[in-house]
């Protein structure tokens, strides 16, 4: 297909996407975009270093590809080069969304979907609300001078109403979405919404200040996975550990990390926003254990930090889009189910906080998650809503802190925003998990 | 009916770099095509990516003008504004030249330290022209330096950064500060007694998140923003001045709007010695609710111009953070990440690195803490002032401001 010049390791990604994005402001319909686009990345390597181009024009990706070779300098021994010999060799095609694909739908049904639940906004503490409908369809295909061919496809579409909300001198926000994959999957959601719409109504009516202090904190499953992300998933990406043996010595595989009731996985073949059939490289997605019953057991890998330091691929080198390059990042991290009920964990806590809703997260040594909606817990049961700035704890006391995880367990995806880092921002990542107690964390 | 069309061209190099060595060098050349069309009082979009021809775009509007979009305002007309606020472009070849001079340096003088990320410049060309006159160009070219700080001794995934961005890099004042602020990387330092101190910040996401959702037009005249009702009230400290402001010389961002407007000196005053004097709007925004028209669409280069937050900047209203002090020590934040403000106004935040700071320099590095306060308090008595930045060589545009806050430890 293309003619990959000697000695040098080449690499040609080409992404085709569909998108649709329909928004309304209040009942007026604001936008209704369809957009479809064409691009390329190319890579190559001399052993020394790496030499990227990205571009729109598919016809000049040969032309891309002799211009970085002869900024590269050739190597005879690249095949033998440990990245290049890192890299797996897949051949194959997963087109599964061929039919029932989001492309098929017109967008007059997908307005009119998110038409009608505009209905369910009319409350008079909703003072004004922005509505949209997303899709996307990417298709793509690797290409590598070592023999991997593969082309697959990608799927996601969401509903998110955002309101602004008023109540006497109480001012909020509130969210209310449902991320998918088939658009079907979007319909009859009137129940779901209504309810999680009321919640926040009950919220901007009755929340009052959070005293601060330390909490046992129970976090719901989407609170649980934005702190797995946040708090841990960022460490188990391997590029922050190449050349630093500090870290290495202090994420030494086998270590234990929290109780054992603590799993953690990162998990490439959950069909959502974090799906990865393949990665950005042509390596094959899959499910990876980062950390199995309290104890450290892996970590997430491109072929660069895989051969650094000498651990298996684990199919993790996604880049956001055709403008960049992969770097390692997760696909789906969540925390393993656990098989205590949750009435029996909140009924041990006498006095607590609930993170039901969230507005962000981010990990460094010490986390962070601004959560949107809170609950008091009293004497086993939750209580008032409380407003909470932010909720922070040390990542490795934490992980050692989580005392209880339920058997009730839910997998999500958000629609619109995504992972960041650095450059490359919004990533799509799935996350989530069980109910999660927390035994110690500060509350602002 | 009526055309205009949006195209931004955008060339960049990338070095990248791992472990203080160059690892791989990106370019990038890329169009992006924006074409709308006005009949009847509506509007039709499209747009894409590559050098696509404007008769495919145009027919592709066209057949967007079905979805029945309003639109009834005048177009922005009659005006050719080309602004190029270009100075030097740097070639890939010096770029690579320049960032290995800097490694070489960080790997020879700082090898506890890890520094990782990138050295970017970028070129770029924003165009919006319509069938009405309307002529606008802005060209720009810049260098940005991100470089992740990592102590080779610490289980941090990072521990600072270096940075700075600008049109013009001088290699000597930026050793001038870095060593500087290198030094007091190393440096551990204590924070100051007392419960409330002196907190200076120059970037302040979360206040400006903030602020720019409470000044917005749509928020303010439905009554969801914390601001409604309060046009013409003191709520701040009478220092205070925040403009909308889409002055180039400021940050990298077209003059105009994504309605074709240019505004006097590029600014829009907001809060005027701290009382609220107006909000932004954009043209439907102030035609629905009868706002006055700031000049503030956004939108992507193919999407509807529409209202969602605009550049705020503070003036600066303080000449010298040392005077202002008065011997008092002073923290510097430099990375504060994951906090946030409640609906209501209250902020807290963790910050993971700060420094103590006489005003001028960077003393050392302070341990983790926790800052707490209330907007009001924040830009009411706690307030001390908008700085301009003298002494931190860290990129253009860039201010200094100070508050009080609470220190949680």
């Amino acid at each position: 297909m293309y003619k990959f010049p000697k000695d040098l390791y080449v690499d040609v990604r080409i992404e085709e996407t569909f998108e649709t994005r329909i928004s309304f402001k209040k009942r007026e319909l604001q936008e209704q975009k369809v957009r479809k686009n064409k691009g390329a990345f190319v890579r190559v390597f001399d052993g020394n270093r790496w030499y990227y181009s990205s571009l729109t024009d598919l016809d000049g990706i040969q032309e891309a590809i002799d211009t970085l070779a002869q900024m590269a300098t050739p190597n005879p021994e690249i095949m033998e080069h440990p990245v290049v010999k890192a890299f797996e060799v897949n051949q194959d095609t997963i087109l599964q969304y061929e039919n029932n694909s989001v492309t098929d739908i017109p967008v007059a049904e997908k307005q009119a979907l998110l038409e009608g639940y505009l209905n369910l906004l009319d409350y008079p503490e909703i003072v004004y609300h922005t509505s949209y409908y997303v899709d996307k369809k990417t298709k793509k295909s690797i290409y590598s001078s070592k023999g991997t061919a593969v082309t697959f496809d990608v799927q996601t579409c969401g509903i998110r109403l955002n309101l602004e909300l008023a109540y006497k001198e109480n001012k909020d926000t509130g969210v209310v979405s449902k991320a998918a994959v088939y658009f079907d999957e979007l319909k009859g959601l009137e129940s779901y919404f209504k309810e999680e719409v009321e919640k926040n109504l009950e919220f901007v009516r009755e929340a009052e200040p959070v005293e601060p202090g330390v909490y046992t904190v129970l976090l719901s499953p989407l609170a649980t996975g934005v702190f797995t992300h946040e708090s841990f998933g960022h460490k188990s990406e391997s590029d922050f550990m190449v050349g630093d043996e500090t870290m290495k010595a202090e994420w030494t595989l086998g270590k234990t990390i929290g109780k054992e009731l603590l799993t953690i996985i990162d998990d490439g073949t959950v069909v959502g926003n974090g799906y990865v059939p393949y990665d950005d490289e042509g390596t094959k997605g899959r499910k990876t254990y980062i950390i199995k019953n309290g104890k450290l057991t892996g970590r997430l890998h491109s072929a660069a930090t895989s051969a650094a330091l000498e651990e298996p691929l684990t199919g993790n080198a996604r880049a956001v889009n055709f403008e960049f390059e992969p770097i390692v990042r997760m696909t789906t991290t969540y925390i393993e189910k656990g098989n205590r009920p949750l009435k029996d964990i909140i009924g041990e806590i006498d006095k607590g906080i609930y993170v039901d809703t969230i507005n962000h997260g981010s990990g460094m040594s010490t986390f962070t998650i601004a959560p949107a909606r809170a609950y008091k817990i009293e004497n086993g049961k939750i209580t008032t809503p409380v407003r909470v700035s932010v909720i922070t704890g040390n990542v490795f006391e934490t992980l050692a802190e989580v005392d209880a995880v339920s058997e009730e367990f839910e997998l999500l995806s958000f629609v619109g925003g995504g992972c960041g880092k650095m450059e490359q921002y919004p990533l799509p990542v799935g996350f989530g998990g069980p109910y999660t107690r927390v035994k110690k964390l500060n509350v602002q | 009916m009526d055309k205009e069309f949006i195209t931004i061209r955008e060339k960049e190099t990338a070095v990248k770099i791992q472990n203080t060595k160059i690892n791989a060098i990106r370019t990038k050349d890329i169009v992006k095509k924006g074409v709308r069309v006005y009949k009847d009082e509506k509007i039709g979009i499209s747009g894409a990516i590559g050098d696509i021809s404007d008769k495919a775009l145009v027919d592709n509007a066209i057949e967007n003008l079905s979805a029945n979009i309003s639109y009834p305002y005048d177009l922005s007309a009659e005006l050719k504004d080309h602004r190029d606020y270009s100075k030097e472009k740097i070639s890939s070849n010096d770029l690579a030249e320049l960032a290995e001079k800097i490694l070489e340096r960080l790997r020879k003088e700082y090898s506890d330290f890890d520094f990782s990320e990138s050295i970017n410049t970028k070129e770029i060309t924003y165009t919006m022209k319509n069938t009405q006159g309307l002529d606008l160009e802005y060209e720009d070219a810049y260098m940005s330096l991100g470089l992740i700080l990592k102590d080779k001794k610490s289980a941090n995934v990072f521990d600072g950064f270096l940075q700075y961005y600008g049109r013009t890099f001088d290699l000597d004042k930026f050793w001038e500060f870095n060593e500087e602020l290198l030094a007091a990387y190393r440096k551990e330092v204590p924070l100051p007694e007392g419960k409330t101190l002196p907190v200076f910040t120059l970037e302040f996401y979360e206040l400006e998140n903030f602020l720019s959702r409470a000044l917005n037009g749509e928020l303010y005249a439905t009554g969801s923003s914390i601001f409604s009702n309060k046009i013409g009230e003191q709520l701040f400290n009478e220092k205070i001045t925040i403009q909308q402001n889409r002055d180039p010389k400021y940050r990298p961002q077209a003059f105009f709007d994504m309605e074709g407007v240019v505004l006097k000196d590029d600014a829009y005053n907001l809060i005027e010695k701290g009382r609220l004097v107006n909000v932004y709007t954009d043209k439907r925004t102030a035609h629905t609710y009868n706002l006055p028209h700031t000049g503030a669409a956004s939108g992507a280069y193919d999407g509807m111009p529409t209202l969602s937050r605009a550049p705020l900047r503070f003036l600066v209203d303080s000449d010298d953070i040392k005077t202002a002090l008065d011997g008092q020590m002073a923290i510097l934040v430099a990375v504060s990440s994951g906090g946030d403000f409640t609906a209501d106004g209250s902020f807290a935040a963790p910050v993971q690195v700060g420094f103590l700071f006489d005003g001028q320099r960077v003393i050392g590095k302070l341990p983790e803490f926790t800052m707490r306060s209330h907007l009001y308090k924040l830009l009411g008595e706690d307030y001390i002032g908008t700085f301009p930045n003298k002494h931190l060589y860290l990129g253009e545009g860039i201010l200094l401001q100070g508050y009080y806050m609470d220190i949680v430890r």
